[in-house]
């Protein structure tokens, strides 16, 4: 049974539709990576798994049960760490073992808060009596994330954990995480810019984009505006003047997903398969659950993910930093 | 010209004597545990305390519910609660008094001319304050502090009072600033306490009359105690925020 899910959801701010989702579920211990630009709705998703808000309209099932804020479910199982990291004004032992008091788990709180603070990298005999307007913001979200973990949660929601941090704070964010998901089973459903990490270790990604799902797994997502290029051609110019020519778009503000993307060192060997642009290998990485090999491609500022077969890993010897030609079909290029 | 400047002088000078002897009356009043001195300051701290208590009883929670939720019509109450918090005291004085008057509907509880009386009125005057400074803490909360309440587990209640702790400093500089103004109002005492010796009168109605009557001392030594009270009360304030 899945530990949620949600069916015909939709979410209004003052009338206005920001979120709207017909279907979809989340597999217990498993890992749900979002993805969308600011405004696609990930946060108001985020707060609405984590019960938080009701939605306006649907069902979040948990378990089975229609979930609600308040209800035994959202208090003892699930918990979220917020986007920007805040702190209660106390010192960082009670903010930390606040959780456990709010949920009646008193006995060994000290062992349990100065565990927590451990896991995300933060010395209880420095940390623990230290106020809360005495930390960097890099300790701020640590402290923020040891106050969920204390409480070995069921699920763990965190938005953006990342994106207001240092490198080593965010690694050591990103590790806890993990963490809680390998000794608890915790289900992990993480909002985050930071693609490449998600794509590392997510079960599932999923992309929103102006409130609705546009797809899931990997792919290579265009957003607008796009500008007319003349004789009915559509497109964007980037910054090394190669133009990246589409079909009419529904709107000029609208995304492009482009799935089949080739490469090769050869413009000629692709020339056949569409549009060819001429870029630069910016990085490789490894998609842990299925083996795959991801490159991703610079064409003037603009990142392209292609998949890499295992042959064509070889047969090219494709790293950071060497140059290469991708093609695509413009009439294969979906819009959302 | 010279005659003018000595006379500025000279004029300069018996006032100055007038309020060091003011000073001077007011130590041996307060030292010597002068029985008039002590009933009004008695009277003032009593009813200040009722006045104060029972604002912050029922106007933290009306001011919370002001800030905290949003309803229709919540503007133009917080404009009514706003413009409230500049009430004059006479006005409230006459209405209380009109209320507690024997022909008024609360006329039958014989509080007019009493301490409890003048309570009422402080408490209208310092309501508003309270509600609408509590209220103003509460909006400027961090919205975050909803989010990350709920998140660690919080029930209804303890949302409530964990926002209402979180922004305890703002109602507490509420509290003071109430607390200030029923201090040092004459309004009400005066015309629902009738500022009767050994009963009603209190540091602000006795300072008015003592200074009428050219009793400087009296007046000065009032004036002390109210200063005195107003400092014990933001000192204490002052060691809870650090404490706390």
């Amino acid at each position: 049974m899945p530990i949620y899910e949600i069916r015909s959801l939709k979410h209004s701010y003052a009338g206005k539709t920001v979120l709207a989702i017909e279907h979809l579920t989340v597999q217990p211990a498993s890992i749900l990576g979002l993805i969308g630009p600011n405004g696609s709705g990930k946060s108001t998703l985020l707060r609405l798994l984590g019960l938080i808000e009701s939605p306006t309209q649907g069902k979040i099932l948990f378990n089975g049960r229609l979930a609600e804020p308040f209800s035994d479910e959202a208090r003892y199982l699930i918990t979220m760490l917020p986007q920007e990291p805040f702190l209660m004004k106390r010192n960082v032992f009670s903010n930390v073992s606040y959780g456990l008091k709010l949920r009646g788990n008193g006995r060994d709180i000290v062992d349990k808060a100065n565990k927590a603070l451990f896991q995300v990298g933060l010395n209880s005999k420095d940390f623990a009596r230290r106020p809360w307007y005495a930390l960097s913001g890099g300790e701020t979200q640590r402290v923020a994330l040891a106050a969920r973990l204390a409480l070995k949660p069921k699920v763990l929601i965190l938005d953006e954990p990342t994106a207001s941090v240092d490198a080593a704070s965010a690694h050591l964010i990103q590790r806890a995480s993990l963490r809680a998901r390998q000794e608890l089973g915790t289900t992990l459903i993480i909002a985050s810019h930071d693609w490449q990490w998600l794509y590392e270790i997510c079960d599932e990604v999923l992309h929103l984009f102006r409130g609705k799902i546009l797809g899931r797994g990997r792919k290579t997502i265009i957003f607008g505006p796009w500008q007319k290029l003349g004789m009915g051609i559509w497109g964007k110019i980037l910054s090394d003047n190669q133009h990246l020519r589409v079909p009419p778009p529904p709107n000029p503000e609208a995304a492009a997903v482009i799935d089949d993307l080739s490469v090769s060192e050869d413009s000629t060997a692709i020339a056949g398969e569409g549009i060819v642009l001429s870029g630069t290998v910016s990085r490789l990485n490894l998609e842990r659950k299925t083996g795959q090999l991801f490159a991703t491609i610079l064409v003037g500022d603009l990142p392209l993910t292609v998949a890499l077969p295992p042959q064509q890993e070889n047969e090219h010897d494709i790293f950071p930093g060497k140059p290469i030609f991708v093609s695509y079909r413009p009439d294969q290029i979906k819009w959302f | 010209m010279f005659s003018r400047w000595s006379h500025f002088i000279a004029y300069h000078r018996i006032a100055m004597d007038f309020i060091l002897e003011g000073f001077f009356q007011a130590f041996t009043l307060l030292l010597s545990g002068n029985a008039e001195t002590y009933s009004a300051i008695w009277s003032t701290v009593k009813v200040s305390s009722y006045s104060i208590g029972c604002s912050l009883l029922m106007g933290i929670p009306l001011g919370f519910c002001l800030g905290y939720f949003n309803f229709m019509g919540k503007k133009s109450l917080r404009t009514i609660v706003d413009t409230l918090m500049a009430l004059p005291t006479v006005f409230i004085g006459l209405l209380v008094y009109a209320l507690l008057t024997h022909r008024g509907p609360l006329g039958n509880f014989g509080l007019l001319f009493s301490l409890p009386g003048i309570a009422i009125g402080q408490t209208i005057l310092a309501m508003p304050i309270i509600i609408g400074l509590t209220a103003t803490a509460v909006e400027s909360m961090d919205q975050k502090l909803r989010i990350t309440i709920m998140s660690l587990g919080a029930n209804r209640r303890q949302l409530f009072l964990s926002s209402l702790w979180e922004c305890r400093h703002g109602i507490l500089a509420g509290a003071i600033a109430a607390y200030g103004r029923v201090m040092t109002e004459v309004g009400i005492s005066m015309m629902v306490g009738g500022n009767i010796k050994w009963h009603t009168r209190t540091i602000t109605t006795a300072i008015a009359l003592e200074t009428n009557k050219g009793q400087f001392g009296m007046g000065v030594a009032l004036g002390l105690v109210l200063l005195a009270i107003a400092f014990c009360v933001n000192v204490t304030i002052s060691f809870l925020r650090q404490r706390y």
